[in-house]
C-alpha cells in the first residue's frame, strides 16, 4: 500500500514526565499537568508526608491490528513526583481530569496563608 | 509610495510581531497515524485546546491541523512557580494518499486527543479477486 512506511505490531512503552504549571493563590496551590489520552480511571494520585506522586497510563491509542504509519504518541505511562513543603492541608486536596489536563488543587494550612498584620 | 513604506513597516513592526508573547511560540503536537482496511485514523495530542480553536483542512491531499492553545486566565496570575506547558499556535501537515473521501472526514475530541477519521475511497480498499482457472 503506498504511503505505508512500515507495519509495527508492538509499541514501545515509555515513561513520560508530563509538563506542569504550578501556581499559588492566597489559599491554594494549583498543579496543572498535560496528560492527554489517559482517563480518570487510569490516573493514580498518592500523597505521602512530603511527596505528591502522579501516574497515568495511555493504552495503545491506535487499534492493534492497524498498520502504523506514524507513532509519536504510542503507549506510555505518565509519571511525575513533586516534593511538598509544609503548609499543605492534606485534607483539602482535590483533583479533576478534563480535556486531557489533570488539575490538582492543594489547600494551604491556616498558618501558610498570607496574613495582614495590623500596625498599631 | 508612502503607503507602501507604511505597509512594510506594519508588516515588520505591526501586530504580528512581538506584541503578544504567545504568538511567538509555535509548537507541533505529537501525532499517531494508522491505516485500516477502510480508513486512515489520525490522533493528535491537544490537551486543553478548545474544539473551536482547531482547524482541519484538506487541500490537494495535504491534511493540515492547525490552531491555537490559549493560556487559561488563572495561570497568568502572579505567583507562578512553574510554567512548562506550551501555549500558542500549532500546526502539523501530512500528505495523504489521493484516495481519501474528503467529504466523509470526521473528527472529535476525547481526553485531550483529537481523533480524525479519513475514509478511503472504494478503489483504495483492499480487494480479493478470485480468478477462475480454466
Amino acid at each position: 500500500m503506498p504511503g505505508t512506511v512500515a507495519k509495527r505490531t508492538e509499541y514501545l512503552n515509555v515513561i513520560v514526565a508530563p509538563l506542569a504549571d504550578v501556581y499559588e493563590t492566597d489559599d491554594v496551590f494549583v498543579v496543572k499537568l498535560d496528560m492527554p489520552g489517559t482517563t480518570k480511571e487510569e490516573i493514580s494520585l498518592s500523597i505521602s508526608s512530603s511527596r505528591l506522586d502522579i501516574r497515568g497510563t495511555v493504552g495503545a491509542i491506535l487499534a492493534e491490528n492497524a498498520g502504523i504509519i506514524l507513532s509519536e504518541i504510542g503507549k506510555k505511562t505518565y509519571q511525575r513526583v513533586f516534593n511538598l513543603g509544609d503548609g499543605i492541608d492534606r485534607d483539602r486536596i482535590t483533583a479533576v481530569y478534563e480535556d486531557g489536563i489533570l488539575t490538582i488543587t492543594l489547600g494551604k494550612t491556616e498558618e501558610a496563608k498570607p496574613r495582614n498584620i495590623q500596625v498599631n | 509610495m508612502q503607503r507602501e513604506i507604511n505597509n512594510m513597516f506594519d508588516r515588520f513592526f505591526g501586530d504580528d510581531v512581538a506584541t503578544d508573547s504567545a504568538k511567538l511560540t509555535t509548537w507541533a503536537p505529537a501525532v499517531d497515524i494508522a491505516e485500516h482496511d477502510d480508513e486512515y485514523v489520525v490522533k493528535v495530542e491537544l490537551p486543553g485546546v478548545a474544539k473551536d480553536e482547531v482547524k482541519i483542512t484538506l487541500e490537494s491531499n495535504i491534511l493540515t491541523i492547525s490552531g491555537e492553545k490559549r493560556q487559561d486566565k488563572e495561570s497568568k496570575k502572579e505567583n507562578v512557580h512553574r510554567m512548562e506547558r506550551v501555549y500558542g499556535s500549532f500546526q502539523r501537515s501530512f500528505t495523504l494518499p489521493s484516495t481519501v473521501r474528503s467529504e466523509k472526514i470526521d473528527a472529535f475530541f476525547r481526553d485531550g486527543i483529537l481523533n480524525i477519521s479519513l475514509p478511503k475511497a472504494e478503489e483504495a480498499k483492499p480487494k480479493q479477486i478470485e480468478v477462475h482457472v480454466r
